[in-house]
């Protein structure tokens, strides 16, 4: 028993930032985000098996998340999300995070989510796509979209990402 | 690697680029450019996301886990309900960590969140109502409501309302027509409760720290 609580307490350590990350960008809410990851965690410790591979823990542990956002997400309608409220310790730079946080809050649902489950998770396009429930081949396409839609946000913003430049060959 | 099939991969994930496509964006001034251009989109994303974790959520998380087990909602319930019946008769019962509100706190750590899932819309006249019928006035300089329903809690119906203040989240359980001798404490799982008697019943009141108890209850005393 001491040694599962062990191992559960050693892969919350390693993922619990970017799980809450991943809880808080789903929904844009501090509350909802730890309501999630809590929900999560209850539910990953009931679950909690004796032996598992670090890597498919890691795929196991956001998966949870994601369910119980979607749960969530099912049964209430969105609350007011945390945008612009003043947070302590949470000071985002000014020049350029909101306009980020803007593109990023406009992109299709299902795009942010495999982009979040890639830059939070650092989860590959096959890992994403079991998490997600979809094909590999729609994850390349929502990550491509999605980078495609932030350029041409920011960009057109006039932020440091500046023109994007069609390729010339084909 | 021809320009379109490096552009793809940079697009794709540009953190995760094979020798190959670096090496062609090394040859080719335009794609070096791009991938320049994704860099940078990259890690104004990545700074974009990395928000803080709000200190000991971490602990405080993993201690409400491995500690759920222990107490079903059963055992809460029937807990908050022998207490109840104990405070309500004696009215002067005092103890650290009183059941009651403990049950507060286990109603807070397993059950707000499926209540909030489970919840209809809710009706704040019937809120109002239940506050008059407890003797509380709700103020707005309590702060943010940003959840309000029903629930069953300690064999009663209690009215739910979940706040935003400036102290953090706090939850409020109205109990009207459950009138307390005296006010209930107790500290669990990294949150306090405490129950405040009411002219015309009690109300539950949970929250982070028992700064934030205390300032609502003069809120709500003051109102
Ligand atoms: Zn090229």
């Amino acid at each position: 028993m001491a040694g599962r609580k062990a191992g559960f307490d050693r892969a919350v350590e390693s993922y619990f930032g970017g799980l809450y990350r991943y809880a808080y960008w789903l929904c844009r809410n501090r509350w909802q985000a730890e309501d999630i990851v809590q929900d999560s965690l209850l539910r990953a410790w009931r679950a909690w098996p004796a032996l598992r591979e670090e890597r498919a823990l890691k795929s196991w542990l956001f998966t949870i998340v994601h369910r119980e956002y979607l749960r969530a997400a099912a049964r209430v309608p969105r609350t007011e999300s945390d945008a612009g409220a003043e947070e302590a310790g949470y000071d985002p730079d000014p020049g350029g995070a909101l306009d980020m946080e803007q593109a990023l809050q406009e992109l299709a649902d299902d795009s942010r989510e495999a982009l979040l489950l890639q830059v939070l998770g650092g989860f590959t396009c096959v890992e994403i796509a079991q998490v997600l429930g979809a094909s590999e081949g729609a994850v390349m396409t929502r990550l491509t979209r999605a980078r495609q839609a932030l350029r041409r946000k920011l960009g057109a913003a006039g932020g440091a990402t500046g023109t994007v430049r069609e390729p010339r060959t084909a | 690697m021809n320009c379109l099939e490096f552009r793809r991969a940079a697009m794709l994930a540009p953190r995760r680029l094979d020798t190959e496509a670096l090496g062609h964006a090394e040859r080719c001034p335009a794609c070096g450019v791009f991938l320049g251009e994704a860099l940078g989109l990259e890690a104004q994303i990545e700074n974009s996301l990395d928000i803080p974790v709000p200190h000991g959520l971490q602990e405080r998380m993993v201690r409400n886990a491995l500690d759920a087990p222990r107490i079903s909602r059963r055992q809460a319930l029937v807990a908050g309900l022998a207490l109840a019946a104990t405070a309500g008769g004696a009215g002067l019962l005092w103890q650290r960590d009183d059941p009651l509100a403990l049950a507060g706190i286990d109603f807070v750590v397993f059950e707000e969140a499926q209540a909030i899932l489970d919840a209809k819309p809710a009706d704040p006249a019937s809120l109002r109502r239940a506050a008059l019928q407890t003797g509380i006035v709700l103020p707005a300089q309590l702060g943010e409501l940003r959840y309000i329903g029903t629930c069953p809690f300690a064999g009663a119906t209690a009215h739910h309302v979940v706040l935003k203040t400036a102290f953090g989240k706090a939850t409020l359980l109205l109990l009207p027509g459950r009138p307390l001798g005296t006010r209930l404490i107790a500290s669990a799982r990294g949150l306090h409760a405490a129950i405040a008697p009411a002219s015309g019943g009690s109300v539950a009141i949970i929250a982070d720290s028992s700064r934030g108890i205390a300032r609502i209850e003069s809120i709500l005393k003051s109102g």
